[in-house]
């Protein structure tokens, strides 16, 4: 097998039999975050593979890997690797520390501007919101939200509020938020809430308005104040259509996945 | 936790601006009125001025949530 390397230019080129061995939006992902790192390369190619292969990808408007340990590396979204908020590139705001197990906000004042607003990228009955938080607490924090139409609230006091294009709460007890975690809503009357690959609640409420807000992470968005900011490690997050049953429990395969090849996986 | 006292017109000063590459500095004030930052912010920066700045024990809003 021949393999040409080329990185003098700092962009990735690797081809194989003059084709290259990985998806254009790894190579596009890689060009924009600069990270050389073997592994981590191969981790997300691996994910755009399987993401592909489960038919999930194309359901994707955000998908956020929070690796290369720096706030430049973390803030590109994976499915548009351009540097612009139209990309839904993050805007880190506050206290985060950034490492090789993701990005971590403070519960102070950190949380990362998404730009990406459901009212206008998303569709009011398919949706879904994903987390990956490598931290276990119990304190008033929301992950994502508005707090009238979108809740992402895990663990508070022992238990887990979820809204999706609603304003009816999805609840469980949760005695562990170290966890990957999917609000989804398919249809104008479903949706659930789900934990390790697990659907946890599910509803018939209906569907009723999405919010305008941009969609923050590690904070709650009220009218463009960030509040009840988050100490969850984030080692995954993505935004995008509704998944059916299946498509939810492989979304979870494939970031376990992810995750695992890092040595980050909970 | 210990954060970082700063008067009205230093935490103006600081709004928008990176403390390192792509993460902004991000004044917020506590329970008290105070407004502050945070270590993470004041470790990271090359701004001098910004790390002579008192300390003081945080107080945190208390949220009503869910």
């Amino acid at each position: 097998m021949r393999i040409l390397t080329r990185r003098d230019t700092g962009l990735l080129t690797q081809w194989t039999f003059g084709r290259s061995i990985y998806q254009d939006e790894t190579v596009a992902f890689v060009n924009a975050t600069g990270i050389s790192d073997a592994t981590t390369i191969n981790a997300i190619n691996a994910l755009v593979i399987a993401l592909k292969g489960y038919g999930i990808w194309t359901k994707m408007k955000a998908v956020y890997p929070f690796v290369g340990g720096t706030a430049t590396t973390n803030k590109f979204n994976l499915v548009n690797a351009a540097d612009s908020n139209s990309a839904f590139r993050l805007n880190f705001v506050g206290g985060w520390s950034f490492s090789s197990n993701g990005a971590l906000p403070n519960g102070v004042n950190s949380y990362a501007n998404t730009f990406l607003s459901p009212a206008t990228a998303l569709s009011l009955n398919s949706s879904h919101f994903s987390y990956y938080s490598r931290t276990n607490s119990n304190a008033a924090e929301v992950e994502m939200g508005d707090n009238v139409n979108l809740l992402m609230e895990i663990r508070t006091v022992g238990i887990s509020y979820f809204r999706v294009n609603s304003n009816t709460l999805l609840t469980f007890s949760d005695t562990d938020s170290r966890a990957f975690y999917l609000l989804n809503r398919s249809a104008s009357n479903l949706s659930n809430a789900w934990k390790n690959g697990v659907s946890q609640v599910s509803s018939a409420n209906a569907s009723s308005l999405l919010s305008p807000a941009n969609i923050f992470l590690a904070a709650l968005n009220s009218l463009g104040t960030p509040s009840a900011f988050s100490t969850k490690q984030c080692a995954f997050a993505s935004i995008g259509d509704g998944l059916s049953l299946t498509e939810a429990a492989n979304l979870y395969t494939a970031v376990q996945a992810f995750n695992t090849s890092l040595s980050r996986n909970v | 936790m210990i954060v970082y006292l700063l008067t009205p017109e230093q935490a103006d000063s600081l709004k928008g601006v990176e403390f390192m590459p792509d993460n902004l500095f991000n004044p917020i004030q506590d329970a008290n009125g105070n407004w502050i930052i945070t270590e993470e912010e004041v470790s990271q920066t090359s701004i001098e001025w910004v790390k002579d700045l008192p300390q003081i024990q945080y107080e945190p809003i208390i949220y009503q949530l869910e």
